[in-house]
Order: C-alpha cells, then structure tokens, then sequence
C-alpha cells in the first residue's frame, strides 16, 4: 500500500517535471518564432528605407548631375549654358570610368541622345559622333526606376576646315540600386 | 507526507520561477536590442539623407548658393568624417554620422558613418542644433573641380568684419547666421584687418591668402573665395583633408582634360594645354598640405592663361 502510494506521488512529480518541461520549450519556441518575425519585419523595414534613401539619392542627382565637372560644358562651348554635357568629354570618362566605382552611388548612368537619333546606337570611339547611346557607368546590381532630365549635349565639329560647337537635344538618366526585400 | 508535498510544491515553483526568470530576461535583453538597433538605424538614415540632400548644392554656373537644412525633431550632432584616400581610392570619402539627444541629455551612441566619394564638406568636426545652414560655392582650379559645402549650426552666428568688396556682396544676406559689418555681441568675429577682439583673422589679397583663428598656431591657406569660406568655417584637420581630396581630383580631372585635348586635336582642335596640365599633375602629387596651394596656384593661373583659345577652349 505504502509502496503504490510511493509510486503514485513519483509518477505525479514525474509528470509535474515533464509539464514543466513541455512549457518551458513551447514557450522558447514561441519567443524564438516571435523574435524571428519581428527581426524579419525590421530587416525589410531597413531595406525599404535603404532603397528610398537611394531613389532620393538617384532623383536630386540627375537634376544637377550635368554640373558635375566629369560632364559639365564650362566655357569650352558659345552655348555652354547650364544642363548642358561636353560629349568629348564624356567619352574620354568613358574610358577612365574604372576610377569612379561607386563615386555617385547610382547603379546606372546614361545619356541618350534625342534628336536627332541614329536609331539606338550605343557610343564607342569607333563610332562618335554618329551614335545615340552613351553607357557612361554601370553595377552589376538590382536596379531600380530610371530618373531622367533634358540636356544639351555639345561637341567641337570640325567641316570644311572650321571648327564650330554643335548641340544636340539629349535626356541624361540615372537608376538606383534596389535593395532586396525578402 | 505533508513535509514531501511541501517539497514538491517548492520544486515545482523553483523551477517555474527559474524558467520565469530566464524568459524575462531574455525578452528584456532582445527588446533592448531592438530599440537600440532602432536608434541606430534612425541616425544612419538620417546621416544617408544629409548627404543625399547636398546633392542639389552642386553649382553650376551660379557662384554660390545656400539652403537652410531643417526639420530636425530633436536636437541632433552632426559629425564631419574625412578620409583623403591613398593610391587605390583616389578621390577618399566624406564620412557623415548623426546622432541624436536623448532623454537626460545624453547623445545617441552613433557607430555607423555613411560615405561619399563625390561630396565636399567643411565644418567643424561637431556641428550640433536643430537646424543648419549649407553654403556651396564651386572651385574652379582651373577648371571645375567640385563644390566646397561649408555646413553650420544656425545656432552660431558669424560676422565679417572689413571685408573685401566682392566678399561682402557675395555673402551679403545670403543665410541668417552670417552677419556683415553690423556685428552683435555673440557673434564670432571674422576680420579682415588685424583687430584685438577678432575670433578669425584673414589675410586676403586678390582671392589668395590665409586664415589664422585665435588659440590655434597653424594657418590655413586659401585659394579663391570657395576656399576661404572653407578655411573660416573648418576645423584645421578637416580642411587639410578636404583640400588634398579637392588636389586629388584636379589631378584626376587634369588627366581627362589632357586626355581631351587629344581626342580634339583630331579635329583640329589645338589648345596647347597639355604640358601646364602635366606640370600641375606633377606638383599635386607632391602636395603636403595646404601651404602648398601658393605653388599650385601659380601653374593653375599658367593652365588657365593657355587656355584662352576662344574657339578651342578645353574647359
């Protein structure tokens, strides 16, 4: 009798520990999912802002990127008013672009020539000036929108043995990096 | 019997006390965390958007423009980083951080600094308030080289004494904390001519010269108005340290006018300004430190001299 009454008590004590057990882990568990979903919220929250900082970044820059020195006329051209881009210039950069990694925090630069259009050409030396497309920088990156502004873009020409400025209308465009948001 | 139940009954709140005590903590520790890692980001974002807003303070052809930088909810510091970069990173990073002040005065332990290759600014290495003040005049040395960003604190007041016709009309009413001639008590006083109650001293002759402020031995020399404004307003460290990346570019971009030249020159196109271009890169590898800009100058008036073509300017 005393001994099923010993037994009894040791089996409740045993199932009290087990409850216990039990609850401490569903408990852990729960914190650890909970701790997980908040970390993941966070995280995106971060991203996102990480992203808007960009696009803000890529949408003042394009309005005064022509005044960059790397791109600004100057007093080289009659015309050199402001928003305008020296292409002679440009396409020395183009071939020095190596030096500029992440100098704008932009994942994309680009200048399209509007009109006249050769029909989408990209711009090397070969080719310049008959060309529309300038693929000044570019990262290997998820982009984000494009952000665009009008510009002139000028040159020196040379016909006939006289040297004379020559502007063209151009749209200069800059997209941002997007950061992932898993 | 009742002294066993006695004991099982301990057992039992001991070890939910203990399990209790361990989940509390660990639920105080991780939102401990959390808010600190809130805080934390907050004075990245905020530190990426100051940066991201001198962009627009790229001059063009206007001289010099300002904008006030406002709409701080709390009392916030302001840290001006600055790296000149070494033979890889030619153009070094201007570092900006924030930090907050929080509840009990203490400011917000900021350890992250946002960086940016492209931007210039002068300041004292702490600028503290609610609202600032952003200055940007370009530098062209000869040519374009970038804009020199002078940051302060609204909560300072500046005031130019003496000085010079065009500096006066340049700054004259252009933002609330610089004051010309009319100086009042607070203010901190920049002169032109050496007086006993000025703060700054500024030798100036022609756009070149040096500033001297009271308490500090070194000068800080000065070429253009840009310059200046960037000698008055910056601690000496973050000067010399601006001006370097500033010579760094000239040479970056003095290779890429050189680079021009040719590629015009197929179009008949002459400038002759490759030798001073050369001669400029050379010196600027030498530069130690502001003092030198006496030198500089002098081959960046040669380069600009060469470069009056009017039908073949380079830059």
């Amino acid at each position: 009798m005393i001994r099923e009454l010993k037994n009894a008590n040791r089996k409740k004590g045993q199932m009290k520990v087990q409850q216990m057990a039990f609850m401490l882990v569903a408990v852990t568990l729960f914190f650890a999912i909970a701790g997980l979903f908040i970390f993941r919220l966070f995280f995106a929250g971060v991203n996102q802002a990480g992203t808007d900082i960009q696009e803000e970044n890529a949408r003042l820059l394009v309005s005064r990127l022509a005044s960059s020195p790397e791109f600004y006329c100057g007093e080289s051209f009659a015309f050199g008013e402001s928003n305008c881009i020296d292409t002679d210039k440009v396409m020395v950069l183009m071939e020095n672009i190596d030096k500029y990694d992440g100098f704008w925090k932009v994942a994309e630069i680009q200048i399209r020539r509007i009109y006249p259009n050769e029909g989408g050409i990209e711009c090397n030396g070969l080719n310049y000036p008959n060309c529309d497309v300038f693929k000044v920088y570019s990262e290997n990156v998820d982009k984000g929108r494009e952000y665009s502004n009008f510009v002139s873009l000028c040159r020196k020409e040379n016909a006939e043995e006289e040297l004379y400025d020559k502007c063209e209308l151009g749209l200069l465009l800059v997209n941002y990096k997007e950061f992932e948001n898993e | 019997m009742n002294k066993r139940g006695d004991l099982q009954m301990s057992f039992g709140w001991l070890f939910a006390l203990i399990a209790g005590a361990f989940i509390l903590f660990l639920a105080i520790y991780v939102t401990v965390k959390i808010i600190g890692t809130s805080e934390e980001e907050i004075d990245t974002e905020t530190a990426a958007q100051i940066g991201v807003l001198l962009n627009p303070l790229e001059t063009g052809y206007e001289d010099i423009i300002s904008t006030p930088l406002e709409n701080f909810k709390q009392e916030t510091r302001i840290t001006n980083e600055c790296d000149e970069g070494d033979e890889i990173d030619e153009f070094g990073s201007q570092g900006i951080k924030a930090s907050r002040k929080s509840f009990g005065g203490k400011w917000t332990d900021s350890i992250n600094t946002v960086y940016f290759k492209n931007k210039y600014l002068f300041s004292r290495e702490n600028v503290e308030g609610k609202k600032f003040y952003l200055l940007s005049s370009g530098l062209h040395y000869p040519f374009k080289v970038g804009s020199v960003i002078v940051l302060t604190s609204a909560d300072r007041t500046y005031c130019f004494f003496d000085a010079p016709e065009e500096v006066q009309l340049e700054i004259e009413n252009i933002q609330k904390n610089i004051e010309v001639a009319n100086c009042s008590d607070e203010s901190i006083k920049i002169c032109f001519e050496k007086r006993s109650n000025c703060d700054i001293y500024v030798e100036y002759d022609k756009g070149l010269g040096f500033v001297e402020k009271k308490g500090e031995e070194e000068r800080l020399f000065f070429s253009q108005n840009s310059l200046m404004y960037g000698a008055i307003f910056s601690d000496e460290k973050i000067y010399e340290c601006q001006v370097k990346r500033l010579m760094n570019r000239v040479k970056i971009l003095s290779q890429i006018y050189i680079e021009k030249a040719n590629f015009v020159e197929q179009k008949d196109c002459n400038s002759n300004v490759n030798t001073e271009l050369e001669i400029l890169k050379l010196a600027i590898d030498d530069f130690q430190n502001s003092e030198d800009i006496i030198l500089i100058d002098r081959l960046v008036k040669e380069a600009q001299n060469k470069n009056q073509n009017p039908i073949c300017k380079i830059w």
